[in-house]
């Protein structure tokens, strides 16, 4: 069998949320783990870690001594999703797939590995959120949805319904 | 901006052990509904979904697995009335009753067409395919389908409109994606995909 560069390339985006969780596993369950050790596609796992400057910009002025913490903060954010990710792959036996972390917004960094990539697939969880918030908070599988330059999937984690 | 990228999850394989037979023989195959319509997008998505989900669709005789199974899914609107009676005489009513039925015979030479060129998509894949009409507004007709199918996935293609125009006249691919009780898998057309290696970056 030829090397992994003929392979198609699938790019899942997580961050800390549940959904998240559920979109990688579900991908995982369904993509890759029946067909080790020959996976249909290669897989990069993408965590966008946010800006500390702009996390706290939002949050109002004088706030210099902040900075350093909230980017603590979010260094260990991003390692707990990482060591997520990389023990749902493991538990799956899921191999040979590469976890990155990208300092920036989530919907441009997404995009912009795609293409890095040249990725047939972007993979992405959604929050669910209603038409309010998605307007207010902005929704990054939307963007993504219209923006990305390769085909998107969207794994929403089904509500229980009461 | 700043890349700083983390430790990588290539591990070595050589470590971990290998998977039984065992193991392997739990391949469920998906079963994945596809929208499609007469536009070039459609069908252009469906071959793009053969072709990338072959791995999760087809069944495999020499692993004694089965398949799984692909659905064409065809939404068209409802019924329009294009003349109403006038006067109610006998022959207005006979004049509707014609072209109604002209009109319906006319749509099922198109969709059968369309069919057809899909099904001709699928052939010699080893995917079970088979095709459902639906009747009704397309993006409710999908979300109530995929609902009462059950299915694993939803394929639709996009047309690839702008923000301006999505807003105003709609759009399946956006309604689905909020409202599909499945995962859904948005096929980018051909023209908008950039596998070259200078993209310039537009916006």
């Amino acid at each position: 069998m030829a090397t992994g560069e003929e392979k198609p390339v699938m790019v899942v985006g997580v961050d800390e949320s549940e959904q998240s969780t559920y979109a990688l596993e579900w991908t995982l369950d369904r993509f890759f783990a029946p067909y080790a050790p020959n996976f249909p596609f290669k897989l990069f796992i993408v965590h966008a870690k946010p800006n500390a400057v702009s996390a706290v910009g939002l949050a109002g002025p004088g706030t210099a001594e902040v900075v350093p913490y909230v980017d603590a903060d979010l260094k260990h954010t991003a390692a707990r999703v990482v060591d997520k990710a990389k023990a749902l792959c493991q538990s799956k036996s899921v191999h040979g797939t590469v976890i990155e972390v990208f300092e920036g917004d989530a919907r441009n960094i997404l995009c912009e590995v795609v293409d890095k990539h040249h990725a047939s697939l972007l993979v992405v969880g959604s929050h669910g959120y209603g038409a309010i918030k998605r307007a207010v908070l902005g929704s990054v599988s939307d963007y993504c949805a219209h923006h990305a330059h390769c085909s998107v999937m969207i794994v929403k984690k089904p509500k229980i319904k009461v | 901006m700043e890349t700083y990228v983390d430790a990588t999850g290539v591990d070595t394989a050589a470590t971990t052990t290998e998977p039984t037979p065992a193991t392997q023989t739990k391949r469920k195959k998906l079963k994945v509904m596809i929208a499609i319509d007469e536009s070039k997008n459609s069908l252009y998505a469906l071959e793009w979904a053969v072709d990338h989900l072959r791995d999760v669709l087809r069944a495999e005789p020499e692993n004694d697995q089965e398949g799984g199974l692909l659905t064409l899914l065809h939404v068209h609107p409802p019924h329009l009335q294009y003349i109403y009676p006038s006067g109610g005489t006998a022959t207005a009513v006979y004049a509707t009753d014609s072209v109604a039925e002209s009109m319906r015979k006319a749509r099922e030479e198109s969709t059968t067409k369309l069919f057809t060129r899909g099904l001709e998509i699928c052939r010699g894949k080893m995917v079970k395919t088979e095709t459902m009409i639906l009747e009704g507004d397309p993006k409710e007709m999908i979300c109530q389908a995929v609902e009462q199918t059950h299915v694993d996935l939803l394929v639709v293609g996009s047309r690839g409109l702008g923000m301006i125009k999505r807003a105003f006249l709609g759009s399946v691919s956006d309604y689905c994606a909020q409202h599909a009780k499945c995962p859904i898998l948005i096929v980018r057309p051909l023209r908008e995909t950039s596998t070259s290696k200078e993209h310039t970056k537009s916006k």
